[in-house]
């Protein structure tokens, strides 16, 4: 990145402890011990200064995910904040998310993420009826989840979210339901709901494998569409394929994401996309932080994207939301015939999936490149 | 010189008679192989043969036999084909000699194909020694077989002579048998050259070898030679026999049997069953009995990956190289691609050329689902051969279809008659006549249509008969029937791969079957496919693939944009390997899927 230096306006940062390892989960992450808090803050500062070599960062949006984030005490969180705002201005920040498991906070914490600027926290739920939370292994009960948002509530978080998952095995269409009641009667301002995904490297896709479960693209179907008519019902916007947001209460990170902005990964395995340069972190935190501490960095996977690839990505992300895309993204003859099935739509001058069509972005996406 | 002192014969047997294995023994017992030069089935030396104990090139070898009569005799042994596919070339090896050996397992009896054989052996005028092998089995039954022989084959039971090759019994009586009982070549009426061709192959290094036998005249290196059927002429450049290895001599003669190498380019200018006569003193009429080989059966083989449609090309050329009967023509399904339809003799032709090309070749291919040639007499007049179903004519325009037949030979335990009754019924076929054997089983004779049998006849006869029941066929002329041509429509658009040409009354329920298994394979799109049977535009079976209902990436944030890309980028490069039907695309692994299912059962 010569010349003038790119500005990135969206930080994501990698907190990957965890005290308990769901077996469905996907993402890089491990039980604390090894590396201790403080020296995995000072590593993310140090992470944070070297990137501002390359290019300029002036957050709007601050995305701590994970792992669990909210694991981290008060005073290494306190710490963080003031090291990584000595090196960039958060005062411009629309948006700071932090993840965090029930039972790993409480109003307290809550306050010191208050005080330190964090605006919306997501709460990882999963479910609220018992057999889906022992399959996923979860170590909290839908109390715990009550007193979670209590106590962000109370400590002055303005925006909450609640992770939830379905097509859970065992799981029955009644559960999908009551979580979803469940999650609506502790007025969040957002629920993202996540089709059960056997990801690589988990004990569920062993499960998934051996033939002890199976996956049926119909019963997907319906817990899916029982979750867009139950929150359509409730007055929520449907804005993207696993996300839903009380009107104004969209997450403003995650959509940069999808609208192709660029943005700086913090942290092991954590993910950079600037410039049409993408990389990731390493996902080792002991050899991150040896890195970082040695040369300012660990990035590896180092790819340069072309036009047709960022073009690409683009459409299928932005396929994905309500948004859709520029109708001039799209060939007349293959869209008329998805909209002749009822899978897509005109809207003004775009084009846009409907409910069924989301279900099925991944096809239409293959389709249309 | 004169032809006395030799004997022109072949063995004739049904598969697993023991054919190759006494062959090898009389090579022994005349010492033409040296004890530690043989190797078990000296004679089948292509591995496929040796592996299916079948025969499917000639092998003819020349033994010196000094017999009991204090002469030393000069046998040649033709080595044939045993299966009807190759019936023609059997019947030009057996023309070629003046007796045969007929070849009976102690223990199995008489089966269909010994019957068919010895019929062979019959239309040539030959004599047959009856030889009961295997004697040595503890299930051998000597008198049953004797029974059969009499019974079956209207054969003195006390001309057949007793022996194991395994185990080298009898072995010098079969000799001594040939010398007494088959008559040397007979005198020719002149001294003009004519040689029979009863086969041929193709050396890379010394060109097309000609095996032949002289019924006239000689030939030698230099001898300027025409080939009857085609008018041509060439210049012999060597002659010799077969010891079994190639052995030049100065000439060949009136009697022998032999080789010659001529200086033709491509194995296509030998033909067997042409005469081979001198160029400067021509006879007037060739030796009887010459055909064109005609492929009975035809079926479309393609690469499985589109890309080794090259190496394809070049295997078959080779194929054909040392396998005249088979042919090829280049096609392309919309389907499958770039392939060739090709002709074989029947169904073990088939086999094996698909093997070979798997095995000797290493390609992956894929075959259509076979059929056969149809006589069509249109409206106009106009006569017309249909190999292909994709030239199948308009219905409308169609006078009259016929249908190959053949004329099978059943053999079957009495307790499956039944059973066999309805198999024949199943297939359109009908029984003309039932003999008795030998109390347990019978022979039926059936008509049946070649279509019927290509697929899986054989393997519901032995699977109805517990694999009692043996078969085997020859062609017998055509029928007219009720035949049409059935199109499989996916989203409305004919597959051509899955045309087929089938009787009007199974047309349904092959349709119905198709379509079900087309439905089991491909995958579900965002569309609804619908999978149609029809004749013309009349649709006689329908099935749908419904639409697919869900299929997308739950997450899709930072760290899962590249993963999502990739993906994407495979489904793409996956498109390219899908054959666009209509707003629709369907990987070619369904097709191929279908296909090996409906082709191997």
């Amino acid at each position: 990145m010569s010349g003038t230096r790119t500005r990135v306006r969206h930080v994501y940062v990698h907190v990957p402890f965890c005290h308990r390892i769901c077996p469905y989960c996907g993402f890089y992450k491990h039980q604390p011990g090894k590396t201790s808090y403080e020296t995995f803050a000072g590593a993310l500062t140090n992470e944070l200064r070297f990137a501002l070599r390359d290019c300029e960062v002036v957050p709007r949006t601050l995305y701590f995910g994970g792992g669990t984030p909210s694991i981290l005490p008060g005073n290494v969180w306190r710490g963080l904040v003031e090291g990584m705002g000595r090196e960039v201005d958060l005062s411009g920040l629309e948006e700071w998310n932090l993840e965090a498991n029930p039972r790993t906070f409480d109003e307290a914490k809550a306050a010191v993420w208050v005080e330190t600027g964090v605006t919306r926290v997501s709460l990882g739920v999963q479910a609220f009826d018992e057999g889906s939370l022992q399959v996923l292994g979860r170590d909290h009960g839908p109390e715990d989840v009550a007193e979670a948002v209590n106590a962000l509530r109370r400590a002055g978080i303005r925006e909450v979210n609640i992770d939830l998952m379905f097509s859970v095995p065992g799981q029955r269409l009644a559960d999908w339901e009551r979580s979803l009641h469940a999650a609506l009667d502790l007025a969040p301002d957002h629920l993202s709901t996540y089709n059960l995904t056997y990801e690589e490297d988990t004990e569920f896709l062993q499960r998934y494998e051996s033939g002890e479960w199976t996956a049926d693209a119909d019963r997907d179907a319906e817990f899916f569409l029982l979750a867009d008519r139950l929150l359509g019902e409730a007055g929520w916007v449907h804005y993207e394929v696993s996300n839903f947001a009380r009107p104004g209460h969209e997450s403003v990170h995650n959509r940069a994401y999808w609208a192709g902005a660029d943005y700086l990964g913090l942290g092991p395995s954590a993910v950079s996309t600037i410039g049409g340069a993408r990389w990731r972190n390493l996902p080792d935190t002991v050899r991150w932080v040896g890195q970082i501490q040695g040369v300012g960095h660990a990035r590896l996977d180092g790819e340069s994207l072309s036009e047709i690839q960022l073009g690409m990505e683009r459409m299928a992300l932005l396929l994905r939301t309500s948004e859709g895309v520029p109708r001039s993204w799209v060939e007349e003859d293959l869209a008329e015939n998805l909209i002749g099935e009822g899978l897509a739509e005109w809207r003004d001058a775009s084009f846009v999936l409907t409910t069924g069509g989301m279900m099925v972005a991944d096809e239409i996406a293959a389709y249309l490149c | 010189m004169g032809t006395e002192l030799t004997r022109n014969f072949s063995i004739i047997a049904h598969i697993d008679h023991g054919k190759t294995t006494l062959s090898d023994r009389l090579l022994e017992v005349t010492r033409t192989v040296a004890e530690r030069e043989q190797q078990d089935q000296l004679l089948d030396s292509m591995d496929l043969e040796r592996e299916r104990g079948i025969t499917i090139k000639s092998h003819p070898v020349t033994m010196s036999y000094p017999s009991r009569d204090g002469k030393v005799y000069k046998l040649n042994l033709l080595d044939t084909p045993g299966h009807v596919d190759f019936s023609y070339e059997v019947s030009r090896s057996l023309a070629a000699c003046e007796g045969a050996l007929l070849l009976i397992d102690a223990a199995q009896g008489v089966e269909a194909q010994t019957l068919a054989n010895v019929n062979l052996a019959h239309q040539q005028k030959l004599v047959v020694i009856p030889v009961i092998n295997k004697v040595d089995l503890p299930a051998a039954d000597i008198p049953r077989i004797n029974h059969q022989l009499e019974d079956i084959l209207q054969m003195p039971a006390e001309e057949a002579i007793q022996a194991s090759g395994k185990m080298g019994i009898g072995i010098v009586d079969i000799l001594e048998a040939v010398i007494e009982r088959v008559p040397p070549p007979p005198e020719p009426a002149d001294t003009l050259l004519r040689a029979s061709v009863f086969d041929s192959v193709y050396d890379s290094y010394r060109g097309v070898v000609s095996y032949v036998r002289l019924f006239s005249g000689r030939i030698a290196k230099g001898t300027k030679i025409t080939m009857m059927s085609t008018g041509k002429t060439y210049e012999v450049k060597e002659v010799g026999v077969f010891t079994p290895r190639m052995t030049k001599l100065g000439e060949l003669v009136n009697g022998d049997v032999g080789y010659i190498i001529a200086n033709m380019k491509s194995p296509s200018e030998v033909k067997i069953g042409d005469t081979i006569t001198e160029t400067a003193k021509p006879a007037p009429e060739p030796l009887p009995g010459f055909k064109e080989i005609q492929p009975m059966v035809f079926s479309g083989i393609y690469p499985v990956s589109t890309d080794d449609f090259e190496s394809l090309k070049a295997a078959v050329g080779k194929l054909q190289i040392n396998d005249a009967a088979f042919t090829f023509t280049a096609e392309s399904s919309a389907a499958l691609g770039f392939g060739f339809r090709c002709g074989f003799l029947g169904l073990l032709h088939m086999e094996i050329v698909q093997e070979r090309l798997r095995r000797e070749f290493n390609m992956d291919v894929i075959s259509t689902y076979p059929g056969v040639v149809y006589e069509l007499t249109l409206s106009n007049g106009q006569e017309l051969h249909v190999d292909n179903p994709t030239l199948w004519p308009d219905p409308g325009t169609i006078e009259e279809i016929r249908e190959p037949l053949v004329k099978a030979f059943i053999m079957v335990p009495n307790d499956y008659i039944g059973e066999v009754l309805q198999l024949v019924a199943e297939k359109r076929g009908w029984v003309d006549h039932t003999e008795t054997l030998d109390g347990t089983r019978v022979m039926l004779t059936a008509m049946l249509p070649l279509n019927e049998i290509l697929v899986d006849f054989n393997d519901k006869l032995k699977s109805s008969t517990r694999g009692y029941g043996s078969m085997d066929y020859e062609h017998a002329g055509t029928q007219p029937s009720s035949l049409v041509k059935m199109d499989i429509l996916i989203n409305g658009e004919p597959v051509d791969a899955f045309s087929t040409i089938v009787h009007r009354e199974k047309a349904e329920s092959r349709g119905r079957d198709l379509a079900k298994r087309l439905k089991e394979v491909i995958p579900r799109q965002l569309f609804q496919v619908p999978i149609q049977a029809a004749i013309g535009a009349k649709v006689i079976a329908r099935e749908s693939i419904s639409a697919l209902r869900k299929n997308v990436t739950a997450k899709c944030y930072g760290g899962d944009i590249t993963r999502k890309r990739k993906l994407l980028e495979k489904q793409k490069e996956g498109k390219k390997k899908m054959k666009a039907i209509g707003r629709v695309n369907i990987p070619q692994e369904a097709f191929i899927e279908v296909l090996k299912s409906s082709t191997s059962d």
